[in-house]
């Protein structure tokens, strides 16, 4: 049935699942040349966002949003007094983590979103509306609607496709093929979790005792949102990369919610029937 | 911030989080979003309410419920256009319908308001075919309607429709949203409230009977009341993600408008009309109607835009996905 029905209607057959790629950020390799920011906005043809100066160490792009895909962090930990001991300068390669449980797929009413063959998650430009609910969904703030008077897809969702489209050719996302310090890998997730584990030892045998891993399935952010296809090596704490501790998705309180406003809607209507009672008034 | 989540970055005395950067995206939302959930939920209240009227109430009560189903087609009539007004690409609207994902509050409330205009339309035109304003043959269609079977279809949507806008904001990553699980019922309540006050002012200008009006306006006390005490809960446990809408940039606003004139003058006004009859009074009531319809906007409106804002407040977002929480 489904079958005739894709032919006559000319529907080509979901492509088969793969072994689920990602992303594997280790920051301890950052140097902060932002070579995937440009690699990024170079493959993807995403326009420039301005020349404004933030006054932030270097980070002058500062945050995801519908025009870009990677964005790098520059943290300072220096003492006010300027003096060396203890500074600390902290890069990272931000991106959509392609959550195990994205909030912002639950979210979208039209199914633009959808999970990929390669595990990844994927807004289809020609289905999204703009609705824009995926917006204030995400726990991370990665997604954006493109301004409806703007140049760029207006008026629709972008975020990192996982470079999609290079992936259907067998190729790398351009950003980890830019990174010079491999700091960013590319490949099957189960692989880079293992060897994210072995880097972790490695670096807390050498004495780097803050270092830990963000978006394991075993770790406490996976809680709801699940494990991260593209997750990250930390040096310090989440929130010092502006990381929720344990990232929220919405669907896990949903059900309350519902059941609270039903409560109140049913007082309601018990109120308006006895308040029209034919014996009261 | 009292507890420092980096033992390191409080050594050094340097900010918790990144700079002061947001966790997460301010909404994208304008003014309609807010319009559309008032609009929605009064219509959704106000056919609840001539439901129960035609259903439980007297011959009179009756009468008024007949003028609440027009005013709950007015208000939901603008609705759609609203939330496709909107979209980034409202030629696209329609893709909201092209699947079925109750688990996405933003379809579930396409559908149901898909649903919901068409039946209080058809429910209006039962009234105005009863009313003689309808010429022959639609007249004769539009007896054909099945009244009771549009009341409890009617009241079952337009209840979601009252609620559902709540929980939709709630199940974001948006701090004054989504701290308190409560907001749903805060729009439900605000519903019920503004739903009764638009029929008791299309009752009290129709010159309706003085009973059913006494009727009307003790129910508008009891949900004002009811959505009074959700709200108090609702800010009580939201704590410090509700400083923008409290203390900061739209408190005026919201004490103002949503909280003075949408409850607090109700209130009073329904007070004084107690029992009493004549034009007075009817003007009272018409004064106090207007004035929680008002509210209800100023209530959405100003949690709308305050949630926009909390959307900025670094800390509430952390404090509202640590493991521990404030
Ligand atoms: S990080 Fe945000 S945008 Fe990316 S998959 Fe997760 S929820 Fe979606
Ligand atoms: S803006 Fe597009 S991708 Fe995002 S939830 Fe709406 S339809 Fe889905």
């Amino acid at each position: 049935m489904i079958d005739a029905y894709r032919r006559f209607m000319n529907i080509e057959a979901p492509p088969a699942p793969q072994r689920p790629k990602g992303f594997f950020t280790d920051t301890s390799l950052c140097i902060g040349c932002k070579a995937c920011e440009v690699a990024c906005k170079q493959w993807n043809q995403l326009p420039a966002d301005g020349n404004e100066l933030s006054g932030n160490s270097y980070d002058n792009t500062g945050a995801l949003g519908a025009t870009t895909w990677r964005h790098v962090q520059f943290v300072e930990q220096a003492k006010a007094n300027n003096s060396r001991v203890g500074q600390r300068w902290l890069m990272m390669s931000d991106v959509c983590k392609h959550c195990a449980n994205a909030a912002c797929l639950e979210a979208c009413p039209t199914g633009a979103l959808v999970r990929t063959e390669f595990g990844s998650v994927y807004v289809q430009q020609d289905i999204c509306n703009g609705c824009g609910y995926c917006v204030p969904a995400c726990p991370f703030g990665v997604i954006d609607r493109a301004p409806k008077d703007g140049h760029f897809e207006a008026g629709r969702a972008h975020k990192c496709t996982l470079c999609y489209d290079r992936q259907k050719d067998g190729l790398e996302p351009a950003c980890a093929k830019a990174c010079p310090t491999d700091s960013i890998q590319f490949g099957d997730i189960e692989e880079l979790q293992a060897k994210a584990r072995r880097r972790l030892a490695d670096l807390r045998a050498r004495g780097e005792t803050s270092a830990r891993l963000y978006g394991m399935p075993e770790s406490t952010e996976a809680a709801e949102v699940g494990h991260l296809n593209a997750f990250f090596l930390l040096l310090d704490r989440p929130e010092v990369y502006n990381l929720p501790e344990v990232p929220r998705l919405p669907r896990k309180t949903m059900a309350q919610r519902y059941a609270i406003s039903a409560v109140v809607g049913l007082a309601f209507a018990a109120l308006s029937a006895v308040a029209f009672g034919r014996r009261s008034g | 911030m009292s507890d420092h989540p980096s033992p390191r970055a409080a050594e050094l005395g340097v900010p918790a989080g990144y700079y002061d950067y947001p966790v997460v995206k301010r909404p994208v939302w304008t003014w309609e979003v807010p319009a559309y959930f008032w609009l929605g939920g009064l219509a959704g209240g106000a056919f609840l309410v001539s439901s129960a009227a035609e259903l439980f109430g007297t011959d009179e009560d009756r009468l008024v419920a007949r003028d609440g189903f027009v005013v709950a087609a007015a208000a939901a009539l603008p609705c759609a256009p609203l939330l496709i007004k909107d979209l980034g690409n409202p030629q696209r609207f329609h893709h909201m319908l092209r699947i079925f994902k109750p688990l996405s509050p933003m379809n579930l409330g396409a559908w149901t308001l898909a649903a919901f205009t068409p039946v209080t339309l058809a429910r209006a035109a039962a009234e105005a075919g009863r009313a003689g304003l309808l010429p022959g043959p639609l007249a004769a269609v539009a007896r054909l309607l099945p009244r009771p079977l549009m009341n409890a279809a009617g009241s079952v949507l337009g209840a979601v429709l009252a609620g559902y806008s709540g929980v939709l904001l709630g199940a974001t990553n948006i701090p004054l949203w989504a701290k308190s699980k409560l907001l749903g019922g805060v729009f439900m309540a605000s519903a019920a409230s503004s739903g009764v006050a638009a029929v008791m002012m299309a009752a009290a200008r129709r010159r309706a009977p003085e009973k059913t009006l006494h009727k009307l306006s003790r129910l508008g006390t009891l949900a004002t009341l009811g959505e009074l005490a959700v709200l108090g809960a609702f800010l009580k446990q939201s704590g410090r993600a509700a400083d923008p809408l409290v203390k900061n940039a739209f408190s005026v606003p919201f004490w103002a408008g949503a909280v003075g004139l949408g409850s607090l003058v109700p209130l009073v006004l329904e007070q004084v009309a107690g029992r009493r009859t004549g034009k007075f009074t009817r003007s009272l009531l018409t004064v106090s109607a207007v004035c929680s319809i008002a509210g209800s906007f100023c209530l959405r409106w100003t949690i709308f835009e305050a949630g926009k804002e909390s959307a900025g407040d670094q800390a509430a977002s952390f404090g509202l996905s640590r493991r521990t929480q404030a």
